[in-house]
């Protein structure tokens, strides 16, 4: 195939492109999902097809096609740079590429699992989600619904450029959640959900905590006890926020403003803040396309869909801002390192900017410690998704809480909406705690530019904040 | 290359040669072919850089079912080779488990087919060169309204696409329809302070209408600099402007009324057919025949008609919205609402979306009053919502528990309008604020989302500002 993208390049350079990219993706999708005693979908995909960019005066211009024909993907090329080139003169602002070397990826660059699940027949996976299933119920009450995903991503990637680069890897994520609704005395819906995915073997549903026992039995337990639970005060409270939460912190608030697509065009409010102090000493934010996976969980990303080697950026090193997240277009303009984050939900779309995992930085503090730091406010947990303005106000819903008073839990809450801005609220952060989880996975993902869902990673440890508005009940 | 003329012909052929091999590769099984082809052009002004797409989505899904073992497979590309593949794939999938679905009772049954929108062809014809002079344009008219006009991104994208649907039942249904959009946001940055606004058209039976839009977006952005702090928490009125209201119905309504949330009882209107659920003043439908519709096909994405289907009327509930299968479940039938990723927020790659149900169109019917008789009609303080909130679509259905943000808001004092404010939290109940709808606009507007709603004034929801 990598044949057939070089005379893609050939082809677009031959028209006048000063720089021509193709890639090509054959991926396998598999969703399983079961509702109660019903199995609603049980599906494959299998989602094969070519990209290419074409680089005209700084302007780029895309074009794809899901036949894998030298014709068609020349085809391809000659719309692409068409459109480059009659878009070209309205530019006020160009992000021409300068050639550099070329790159090349090697066996190790694709992560190795021990069980992947290409190797495992379908009726084991259908058996994660019935045990998943059986397991909320057991630990369940009034359940009204319960629902079990499974969900695995994998197959090849391939990319190559106007610089010769030649990149061929292997991409991987496997998911399982559970969701559980319950009913309480007066009539209304609660709900619990558990579930993690990432570049995971099969080997990790196996591991502890992550069994379909485990995930099935947290979610009927939450659900259970959000039978009990109370509606959040509405107001400003201290807050501790769970890892799922911070990661969504990371992820919406600060990594999408530190995009530099939205920096170079002056849109973002971290334009030109490079060296200030936005946070506390306790505030860090990375990201990075190459986690330790084994420790921390998260998304292989050693490429990105510009052929850009994947590595860990410090965004916000101890409250300072340090890098922008780039494309290779913007890192020019902007003079930085290019950082990988060039990134496509499918070859159907241009990689635009967009983050890897991104997470908080883990602290010093126990969760008792944190809980003290707490002392009296809202404990957060889980998110339900979030949504961040271009001038860093958000808002983020965590599917559950407790109410903390003096450092001790007193009850529970249900659904708890918090927002403000991230800008003010990095200047809040106290302290956090020393575990580091990243959350990633099949189901769900980033939604930037209609380009949805894009696996991401999010995450970070527990994380004290001094000061955040709560909506709810007056 | 299709053309939208012959699309539909050459969907339809390519689904009869997938049905006809998988009738072949297993008599004893029920199949379901459903081909999609769909062109897109896009061109984005963001601040001076120009992004352009031009491409082809093409691909095909197969279901099979054997008694009640069901699976599902996709293929991107439309050759007869992947839909093959996508027959033999659907094939392992159910000859692989024995996991059943004991409520299936079948695919969609043949009906005479609706109608399809009302395309202008002019769509069809325009060129790249204009979408970017009507990017070009609306940048200008925003950047002319104020120096704080610091940001300003356009874009203008056509769309044209074509679906058939085969199955074992009889069914050979094909539609198509076109559209092209445009939209233009703007932020107004006046020290650290950064306000946005937004506009936006779009059509299938004319051309996009751009003028004054960035204009528009731009006054809005700059209007709501200074904005006070509301400096309190309490239980006030809320009047939310027709883009937000649409927001409110698409996350409320618009999904508890949809046949799997009922039938799987996650909806709380599951029991409630004939109940007052509403004020009076309030009806809703969802229109997949409005000649106009973004969301008209001739057939929904199983082959069965779409329809226009009331879901509130005069605030009693009258209606839910199915597929075949949750139709047959609910013993009424499909109401031609089965999608495949469709709705508000569908996806450009269909034949990759499993089977579902989505309103098509929902519209909410105008009222009597104006925006200012609504405003005039407040008592004491209230709070107007001009944009859809943040967080509007986190909120879950179940429950019907919400808090937002919303960002573009005013101050109603004493009947009148008076000033922007910063941001306000907003928290209540979908379900009781329906019931505490105190008034219904005649300001009916088609929002981004793809609702068409008035102005709406609701009681009892708890502002933070």
């Amino acid at each position: 195939m990598i044949e057939v993208l070089q005379k893609a390049v050939q082809y677009g350079e031959k028209l006048g492109a000063q720089f021509v990219e193709a890639r090509y993706d054959d991926l396998t999708l598999r969703t399983l999902e079961r509702t109660d005693d019903t199995w609603k979908n049980i599906q494959v995909k299998s989602r094969m097809g070519i990209g290419v960019t074409c680089y005209v005066e700084g302007v780029s211009g895309y074009s794809f096609t899901a036949s894998p024909t030298v014709k068609d993907v020349r085809a391809a090329a000659q719309k692409a740079y068409k459109m480059a080139k009659a878009s070209a003169p309205a530019a006020e602002l160009r992000l021409p590429l300068t050639k550099g070397p070329s790159s090349k990826s090697t066996q190790s660059d694709t992560l190795r699992v021990k069980i992947h699940p290409s190797e495992r027949d379908l009726a084991y996976k259908v058996d994660l989600v019935n045990r998943t299933i059986e397991a909320a119920r057991e630990h369940g009450a009034n359940i009204k619904n319960v629902l079990g995903l499974y969900g695995e991503l994998h197959g090849k990637k391939i990319f190559t450029n106007s610089e010769g680069s030649s990149i061929d890897w292997n991409y991987l994520v496997t998911d399982m959640r559970c969701f559980v609704i319950s009913k309480t005395e007066s009539g209304a819906l609660v709900v619990g959900l558990e579930g993690n995915g990432g570049t995971y073997g099969l080997e990790y549903f196996e591991s502890k905590g992550n069994t379909p026992e485990d995930v099935g039995g947290e979610a009927g337990s939450r659900a259970k006890e959000q039978l009990k639970a109370q509606p959040c005060p509405a107001g400003n409270f201290r807050a501790l926020i769970d890892e799922r939460l911070a990661g969504v912190l990371a992820h919406e608030s600060f990594g999408h403003l530190s995009e530099a697509d939205f920096v170079v065009t002056g849109a973002s409010p971290l334009t030109d803040k490079i060296g200030n102090r936005l946070g506390t000493p306790e505030a860090s934010i990375l990201d990075s396309g190459v986690p330790d996976i084994r420790k921390t969980g998260g998304l292989w990303v050693p490429f990105d869909d510009q052929g850009v080697r994947g590595s860990t950026t410090t965004v916000l090193g101890n409250g300072v801002l340090l890098h922008y997240l780039h494309n290779r277009g913007t890192a020019e303009r902007l003079s930085e390192t290019p950082t990988g984050n060039s990134r496509a939900v499918s070859y159907i779309f241009p990689p635009i900017v967009r983050m890897t995992n991104t997470y908080f930085v883990p602290g010093n503090l126990s969760e008792e410690e944190a809980l003290e730091k707490l002392n009296t406010g809202v404990y957060a947990i889980q998110s339900s998704g979030g949504q961040v303005e271009g001038n860093g106000s958000f808002l983020f819903i965590a599917v559950r809480g407790y109410w903390v008073e003096h450092g001790e839990i007193k009850y529970p809450l249900r659904e708890v909406a918090l927002s403000g801005n991230i800008l003010e609220l990095l200047t809040r952060v106290e302290g956090a705690t020393r575990d580091l989880h990243i959350q990633a996975g099949y189901f769900g993902g980033c939604g930037k530019g209609d380009q949805s869902p894009l696996p991401v990673g999010l995450g970070g440890p527990k994380i004290v904040i001094g000061n955040v508005t709560f909506g709810g009940k007056a | 290359m299709m053309e939208y003329e012959s699309v539909k012909d050459e969907l339809l052929s390519v689904a009869d040669t997938g049905l006809k091999f998988a009738a072949k590769q297993d008599g004893s099984a029920e199949f379901e072919v459903y081909v999609h082809y769909g062109s897109v052009s896009l061109v984005e002004l963001d601040q001076g850089v120009v992004t352009a797409k031009d491409g082809v989505v093409a691909g095909c899904a197969v279901r099979v079912a054997k008694g009640k073992r069901l699976g599902s497979a996709s293929a991107s590309g439309v050759t007869a080779t992947r839909v093959k593949q996508a027959v033999k794939e659907s094939l392992s999938v159910v000859n692989s488990v024995s996991a059943e679905d004991d409520k299936f009772g079948g695919f969609c049954d043949p009906k005479k087919a609706g109608r399809e929108c009302r395309l202008n062809k002019d769509i069809l014809g325009l060129e790249v060169d204009e979408l970017i002079r009507h990017c070009q344009d609306m940048t200008k008219e925003a950047r002319d309204v104020d120096s704080r006009v610091k940001v300003v991104t356009a874009s203008c994208r056509i769309l044209w696409d074509g679906y058939a649907v085969a199955n074992s039942r009889g069914i050979e249904q094909a539609s198509r329809s076109g559209s092209n959009r445009c939209r233009v946001d703007v932020m107004s940055i006046e020290g650290d302070e950064r306000k946005t606004g937004l506009r936006h058209d779009a059509a299938c039976d004319r051309l996009i209408r751009t003028e004054g839009l960035g204009e528009q977006a731009a006054k809005e952005a700059v209007g709501q600099h200074n904005g006070k702090k509301l400096g309190l928490t309490s239980v006030l009125p809320t009047l939310w402007g027709p883009e937000a209201a649409g927001a409110y119905i698409l996350s409320s309504f618009g999904q508890a009324a949809l046949g799997r949330a009922v039938v799987e009882h996650t909806s709380p209107l599951c029991d409630m057919m004939g109940a007052a659920i509403a004020s009076h003043e309030f009806t809703l439908v969802d229109d997949g025949q409005r000649p106009d519709g973004l969301g008209t096909e001739s057939i929904d994405a199983e082959g069965h008609p779409q329809k226009r289907n009331p879901i509130v009327e005069n605030g009693v509930l009258k209606g839910f919205l199915f597929n075949t299968y949750y139709g047959r479940l609910f013993g009424v039938g499909s109401t031609g609402n089965c999608s495949r990723g469709g709705g508000p927020f569908g996806t450009p790659i269909p034949y990759e979306s499993t089977v579902g149900v989505s309103g098509k169109a929902l519209e909410v019917s105008p009222g009597s009053k104006t925006p200012d008789e609504l405003v005039s009609s407040i008592d004491g303080k209230a709070i107007l919502i001009t944009d859809d909130p943040m967080g509007i679509f986190h909120s879950t259905m179940s429950t019907g528990q919400f808090s937002v943000v919303a960002n573009r808001v005013y101050l109603i004092e004493s009947g009148s309008t008076s000033y922007p404010l910063q941001p306000v939290s907003v928290a209540g109940n979908y379900y009781d604020g329906f019931k505490k709808l105190r008034g219904v606009g005649n300001d009916a507007t088609l929002g981004y989302y793809r609702v068409r709603s008035p102005s709406l004034l609701f009681d009892g929801f708890t502002v933070v500002g």
